[in-house]
């Protein structure tokens, strides 16, 4: 998996690609949690270039909400494809995520 | 030789994108569709997750034996280790409805597989049965 970190219009957004699996996510949850210790916000998750999520995956981004909540922080996630979608539509968890279809959604909303 | 396929693999994290390979091919070459072998992957993968996690605590030198084939009932894989012994009852996910991290695993297991099943007869680690069956 790659993780890049960037600022879009003084956004910090996490662009994502490739596989989120228990190898992977520990670097992941490394990279947002840095972000939310400092408390930013919105954060902004772009999934577009994800094809796969696991449960260690899914884990890492709710306790990546449950921390932004405690400081009225917003975890947004933008290009979720399919079939990461079904996941988190299995686990109840696109009715917890902001989820947008596109990024300006996302960016806008 | 029977009709099935077996891999060793280490207990390393690294290596469960190998394990996925080889069940989406698998899957494939047994006739599933496209959705069931994402399925079916996701909830090997997790499987073989269980096994690095609770029955090598973390250990990543030790190994995982996963088989393939297709029986009568279905689609079945087998997925061994020599890990600490699990009791079956004491695995249960969290309610889905209790949005915290963890305990999502075993729930993308069972809904894939038909069987979930710890085979007893094993001495040492445990092997874990687990069948789709074709409809």
């Amino acid at each position: 998996m790659e993780i890049e970190v960037k600022d879009y219009q003084g956004v910090k957004v996490i662009a994502l690609s490739g596989e989120i699996d228990m190898y992977s996510s520990p670097a992941l949850r490394e990279e947002m949690m840095g972000l939310i210790n400092k408390r930013v916000t919105p954060l902004l998750v772009d999934f577009k270039g994800v094809s796969y999520i696991d449960s260690s995956g899914i884990a890492t981004f709710v306790e990546g909400l449950k921390c932004m909540m405690s400081y009225g922080g917003r975890l947004k996630l933008t290009g979720v494809l399919e079939g990461v979608r079904k996941i988190f539509s299995f686990s109840k968890l696109d009715k917890v995520f902001e989820i947008y279809g596109t990024f300006e959604d996302a960016l806008n909303s | 030789m029977k009709d099935l396929v077996l891999i060793k693999v280490q207990s390393d994290p690294k290596y469960l994108s190998v394990i996925r390979s080889v069940t989406a091919k698998m899957g494939e070459l047994y006739g599933l569709s496209e959705s069931a072998t994402e399925d079916v992957k996701l909830a090997v993968d997790e499987a073989c997750s269980n096994v690095i996690k609770h029955a090598y605590g973390g250990d990543t030198y030790q190994s995982i034996l996963v088989r393939y084939r297709m029986t009568k009932k279905g689609f079945e894989v087998l997925i061994e280790d020599n890990g600490v012994k699990v009791q079956p009852e004491s695995i249960e996910g969290r309610s889905l409805d209790d949005i915290r991290p963890g305990g999502l695993g075993v729930h993308l297991i069972k809904r894939t597989f038909d069987i979930f099943q710890f085979v007893r007869r094993k001495r040492k680690g445990n092997r874990l049965r687990l069948v789709r069956f074709t409809k």
